[in-house]
Formats: structure tokens, C-alpha cells, sequence
């Protein structure tokens, strides 16, 4: 009750020397504006970070296990990647019999620097050769048209499903289902387009063609080509299990000796998890390193305003010790207003920062049409906001200790003796 | 006499002044029963304004002791004067000492506050307050709203508004021209009737001759205490 009464004294007096002090008040948070405004910028920054990476790791799909002679993520040793044996057709076909708990199993082998030719325009891009299972992975999921199916593989028929990017800058606008092109100066009927599926650095996928095993065979042909092998696991859950059954089966199809590493790399999407991590740990410290910075500054800015109000505020200490109020009182009183303040920088920060955040999103999706930025939320999420609201709180305790501990400890007589 | 509230014996208080030691009470001894009217009279350095500061429970001896309504004021921490404080004792200044920017009713409601009274009451037992003062019609006013008199009157009801045990008054005329200053003591006489103990802290004649008991300082010593003839 004794509280009750007190805060609600504090309060009415916090709102009040705001008031009286309202241009002083202002410019004394702004060091507490700048760092919410980092805070909430930051915090929007990592999640739309997570919602990019999120729709990214859909393009393979999560259920996918790639079998490479390369590491995607870069990791391992380079030299020995190099100096592994490429995996072949007839191995990829030997695990497709082997696999139990897979759904299915691909091979799939890449030219990464092909050109396609429509007409008198030649176009640069990925041709990517595999059978009709990669039809159903999440790689394939098509805006029109139909996937090409295992008798048209089989009879090495040329059919052809372009990427996204790919139809777009061939076919501007128009319907590119029936249509033909040339892949190596051999023509191919156009009979599907995959959807757009390329975001930040996954854009390649978006800029490729996909054609049968066979044709890709006699079109572009395998000599010194490294088969990569898809594996469709059917569901997240799966993928430890499929992992290691097809781990020991390629050990065994490439004779590799018990107790020597394998000579092939497993990836997966989950591989990036540890380079989106290291992404976030980046912005963190960058961010945090820069709020830190704001918040000391900001914080030593209320300390002093603090200082200042208790000393011009002596005598009504004094007024108020006089007729009762306790050490804890003054503290109180003193903290209730330097955190009120900080609240305030919180509330005027907090239009700042959405401001910055609508206008990155605009320029990023409207001006420079990177469409993989428009998952990325356009206003700031209450959470955020009630994380920035609370930090601004304990800010203003911690910076208003100091004088509302001097204000507290004042002895009466003196402080009713100050003058002004 | 009637129940002391007040028991002062051989209160001595020292201050340090550099390497100097100053007594500003040597050896006080005093009793104040309930609804006395004294004067405690002195010329400036008689050790008058240490003397109400430690009736007052602002500050503490440096030795003997003070009972305050029984209870040992030597023993207390800083909370627990503050509590006596806003209970037992209203002060009354001479510069008035009101919040600036609260207006008469908050600067009222202040001590109720710091005892949690709760909003409804608090605003109905300080409105009886100005009441009593007659006040009621500046309610809603700021202190530089005031006259001089009006606002010693507001403090008054701030000191009366805990139904304390003794009102503590400095000088309360000194910042007043004679005919407010005559009101405000024919208010403090009407208190006293009424049944507070009033204690006055002054250097004239003028306003001790109001009380009924006079006790004079001089150098930290009690010179006289005598019952005021002329009351």
C-alpha cells in the first residue's frame, strides 16, 4: 500500500520534470535512441536473416543428402578432395539398388558453364542432367508445364525444364511450354518451368536448364565428370538413419579401407546452418558492440542529467525527508525517473527504427527487386519491441543508481539549508 | 504536567569544523508534555535551530539521550526517524518549504503519501486540512498562486494533516508582515486550544509572548525556563 502510493507520487513526479524539462529531458536520451534504434534494428536484421535462411534451405529441401567429391560448405582439405577418385554413373546406380531406407535415389551431373540459344540470343547458364526422381525433390517444384518421366530418359529424349531466371530472360513474357532451344547446338523442346527458388547466394539454381541423364549424356557427354547423388530421404526425421546407411554402402561400392575416411562428402542444407550461425554471431557482435557503445554513452548522458536534477532538487529532498519520506523513497523516486526517461528514448526510437527497417525493406525489394528480401518482415515485432523496452528500463536503474543513492543519503538539515 | 512526549537529558551535540570541535548543545535537559505551548527562544548561535532539529528527529545527538513519546531516538536508524517524522511531528518553516510545482492539496497529501494512505482518503483527510485553515477555496493552486500567508497556512495544514504529536514551527513569522504574522499565530493558538502541543522556535519576543511556557538558549545551555507570565 505504502508502495502503492509512493510510485504512483514518483511517477506524477517523473511525468512532471519531464515536462518541466522537456527540450533537456529529450536531448538526454539520445544516446538510449540510438541504441534501442540498434537494438531493434539488429534484432530485426537476425530474424529476417533466419526467414531468408529458412526459404533457402527449402530450395534443396531438408529431406535431401547430397553425395559429392566436393564439400559444399568448403570445409575439409582441398588437396585431398582433389585427389579423390569422381564418383561414377555405375556408382550411383549400385547404391540406388543398395539404399533400403531412402525414398528415392538420383544421380546428378552438372555443367556449370553451359550456354543455351533461343533464336539469335545465347544465354549463359547451368545445365544440369539427373533422372525423373529429381521431379519430386523440392528443387523441382514447377510454376507450368510437367517434369520429363523415365521413358523419355530412357529413349534419351530432348526435353527440356528451364529455371526461372532462365525463361524469364529468354522468354519475356511470353509461354516458353512447347517452344524450343538450343543446348550445344542441339535443339530441345521446352515442356516445363521450375518456379523461382533462388535466394541470396543460392541465385545459380534459378539460372539453369534440366534435362534427362541420358540426353545430357549424349549432348554434353560424361568424360571427367563427377556424378553428384541425390538422395531423398522422405522426411527430416529420416536422415540420420539414410546417412549412415548410405555411408557404408559407398565405403563399400568405392573399397574404402575399414578405419581410412571416407573419399566422398556428405551435404546436406544443414551443412550452411554453421555458416548462418556464423553470419548471426557476426551481426551480434557488430551490433552489440555498437548498442554497447550507444548504451554507455546514453546511460553516462542520464547519469548526468540525474546528477543535475538531484542537485537542483536538494531542498525539496530535504521537503521530503522532512515530513517522512525514507532513504528507499528518494531511491525510488530517483529511479522511477531516470528509467521514465530512458522509456521516453525507447518510444522515440522506436518510429526511428521502423523507419529504417520499412525503408531497407524498399529499397531492397522495390528498388534493387530482390524478391528473396520480401520474407523478411515488414514492421518490427512486438517482441522485439517489449526486449527493447525492458533493456531501456534496466538502463535507466542502472545509470539513475548512482544519483538516486546521493539523493537518498542527503541529510535533512543540510539539504533543507541548500539554497539555489 | 500532563504525559511528556518529549524527555531531553544532558543531550550534548558536537560538531567537527575542520579541526575544530563546536558545541552546539551542552548539556540540555528538557520535558514537554502533551498539549504545552512553549517558545524556545535564543539569540542566532544559542544552539536554538540544533535544538529543533533534534526535537524534530532531522538529526542525532552526539550524546545523552531523547525519548520521544518513550521510545529511544539514539536507538533509531535513518528509516525509522523518517517514520517518526511523518507520524508524530509537523513541521512548520519559515520559508514554508511547499513543493513549487504541486499545488496547495498535493503539498497536503505529501506526508500521507510517504505513510500510504491511499488516494481516496488521502485527499479527503488533507481537503479537512485546508479546511481547518481556511484554505478550502485555494485547493487547486501552486504555491506562487499564493500570498506569503496563505502559503505558511497551506503548510500548516501539511503539518496538522497526520494528527501529529507535537508541531514543530521555526520562526514561522519571520518571512511575514506583522498583521499575516498575527493571524498565522492566533492560528497556531487555535491549534494548541484545540489540543496540539505546539512547539515555536524563535528569536522574538513578539511571537514567544504567545506561548505558555518560554524556554531560552544561550551558548548551547539552557538559560531559563519559566511559564510565560503574560499568557
Amino acid at each position: 500500500m505504502r508502495k502503492t502510493s509512493e510510485i504512483g507520487e514518483s511517477l506524477r513526479i517523473a511525468v512532471e520534470s519531464l515536462r518541466m524539462n522537456l527540450l533537456r529531458s529529450i536531448l538526454t536520451t539520445a544516446g538510449i535512441v540510438v541504441g534501442v534504434v540498434l537494438v531493434v534494428v539488429m534484432g530485426w536484421t537476425i530474424g529476417g536473416l533466419d526467414a531468408v535462411w529458412e526459404q533457402t534451405i527449402s530450395i534443396i529441401g531438408k529431406d535431401m543428402i547430397y553425395i559429392d567429391k566436393w564439400s559444399w560448405s568448403g570445409g575439409g582439405n582441398w588437396r585431398l578432395m582433389e585427389a579423390r577418385k569422381d564418383i561414377t554413373l555405375r556408382q550411383a546406380e549400385l547404391l540406388s539398388q543398395r539404399m533400403e531406407s531412402a525414398e528415392s535415389v538420383m544421380p546428378v551431373v552438372r555443367l556449370w558453364s553451359g550456354s543455351v540459344v533461343r533464336g539469335n540470343t545465347s544465354l549463359r547458364c547451368g545445365i544440369l542432367g539427373t533422372t525423373t526422381e529429381y521431379g519430386k525433390t523440392s528443387s523441382a517444384e514447377l510454376n507450368s508445364g510437367r517434369f520429363f518421366t523415365s521413358i523419355e530418359d530412357y529413349q534419351s529424349a530432348k526435353v527440356v525444364i528451364l529455371g526461372e531466371g532462365v525463361a524469364k530472360s529468354l522468354f519475356s513474357g511470353e509461354d516458353p511450354i512447347g517452344q524450343s532451344i538450343k543446348i550445344i547446338s542441339e535443339p530441345y523442346r521446352i515442356i516445363g518451368v521450375i518456379k523461382k527458388r533462388g535466394f541470396l547466394f543460392m541465385d545459380f539454381v534459378d539460372n539453369q536448364v534440366v534435362i534427362p541423364l541420358e540426353s545430357f549424356r549424349s549432348t554434353v557427354g560424361m568424360f571427367e565428370r563427377s556424378v553428384s547423388i541425390g538422395i531423398k530421404t522422405g522426411s527430416e526425421r529420416m536422415v540420420d538413419i539414410v546417412r549412415t546407411e548410405a555411408i557404408g554402402h559407398m565405403r563399400s561400392i568405392r573399397n574404402v579401407e575399414p578405419g581410412q575416411d571416407n573419399d566422398f562428402s556428405i551435404n546436406e542444407m544443414q551443412a550452411f546452418d554453421e555458416q548462418v550461425k556464423n553470419i548471426r554471431i557476426g551481426i551480434w557482435t557488430v551490433g552489440m558492440g555498437l548498442t554497447i557503445l550507444a548504451f554507455v554513452v546514453g546511460s553516462i548522458g542520464i547519469m548526468n542529467i540525474m546528477y543535475v536534477s538531484v542537485t537542483e532538487r536538494t531542498r525539496e529532498i530535504g521537503i521530503r525527508k522532512a515530513i517522512g519520506a525514507r532513504r528507499g523513497s528518494i531511491l525510488l523516486q530517483f529511479l522511477i525517473e531516470s528509467s521514465f526517461l530512458c522509456v521516453i528514448g525507447a518510444l522515440i526510437a522506436f518510429p526511428i527504427a521502423q523507419l529504417i527497417v520499412g525503408a531497407a525493406r524498399f529499397v531492397a525489394v522495390d528498388l534493387l527487386d530482390q524478391a528473396w528480401a520480401s520474407v523478411v518482415s515488414p514492421v518490427i515485432p512486438v517482441d522485439l519491441l517489449m526486449i527493447a523496452i525492458s533493456v531501456s528500463v534496466v538502463i535507466g536503474l542502472l545509470a539513475g543508481l548512482l544519483p538516486a543513492l546521493k539523493a537518498s543519503r542527503l541529510d535533512p538539515v543540510e539539504a533543507l539549508r541548500y539554497e539555489q | 504536567m500532563n504525559r511528556p512526549i518529549i524527555e531531553i537529558s544532558n543531550l550534548v551535540k558536537r560538531y567537527e569544523m575542520g579541526n575544530e570541535e563546536v558545541y552546539a548543545l551542552r548539556d540540555v535537559s528538557l520535558t514537554i508534555g502533551s498539549n504545552e505551548y512553549v517558545a524556545i527562544m535564543g539569540p542566532s548561535g544559542s544552539g536554538k535551530s540544533t535544538l529543533m532539529n533534534m526535537l524534530g528527529c532531522l538529526d542525532t545527538p552526539t550524546a545523552g539521550t531523547y525519548f520521544f513519546n518513550g521510545q529511544d531516538v539514539r536507538e533509531m536508524n535513518d528509516d525509522d526517524l523518517a517514520e517518526i517524522r511523518n507520524r508524530e511531528i509537523g513541521f512548520v518553516f519559515q520559508t514554508f518549504n511547499l513543493l513549487p510545482r504541486a499545488t496547495a492539496l498535493q503539498n497536503v497529501e505529501l506526508p500521507l503519501v510517504y505513510s500510504g494512505v491511499g488516494k481516496a482518503e488521502r485527499q479527503d483527510r488533507a481537503k479537512q486540512a485546508l479546511e481547518k485553515v481556511q484554505l478550502s477555496d485555494r485547493m487547486t493552486h501552486r504555491p506562487n498562486e499564493l500570498s506569503g500567508g496563505q502559503r505558511q497556512r497551506v503548510a500548516i495544514a501539511r503539518a496538522i494533516v497526520t494528527a501529529p504529536s507535537i508541531i514543530l514551527a521555526d520562526e514561522p513569522t519571520g518571512n511575514l508582515d506583522t498583521k499575516t504574522g498575527h493571524d498565522i499565530m492566533a492560528l497556531f493558538r487555535s491549534l494548541w486550544e484545540g489540543g496540539n502541543t505546539v512547539i515555536l522556535v524563535t528569536h522574538e519576543e513578539d511571537v514567544a509572548r504567545h506561548a505558555r511556557r518560554i524556554i531560552r538558549l544561550r551558548d548551547g545551555r539552557i538559560e531559563s525556563d519559566k511559564v510565560n507570565p503574560d499568557a
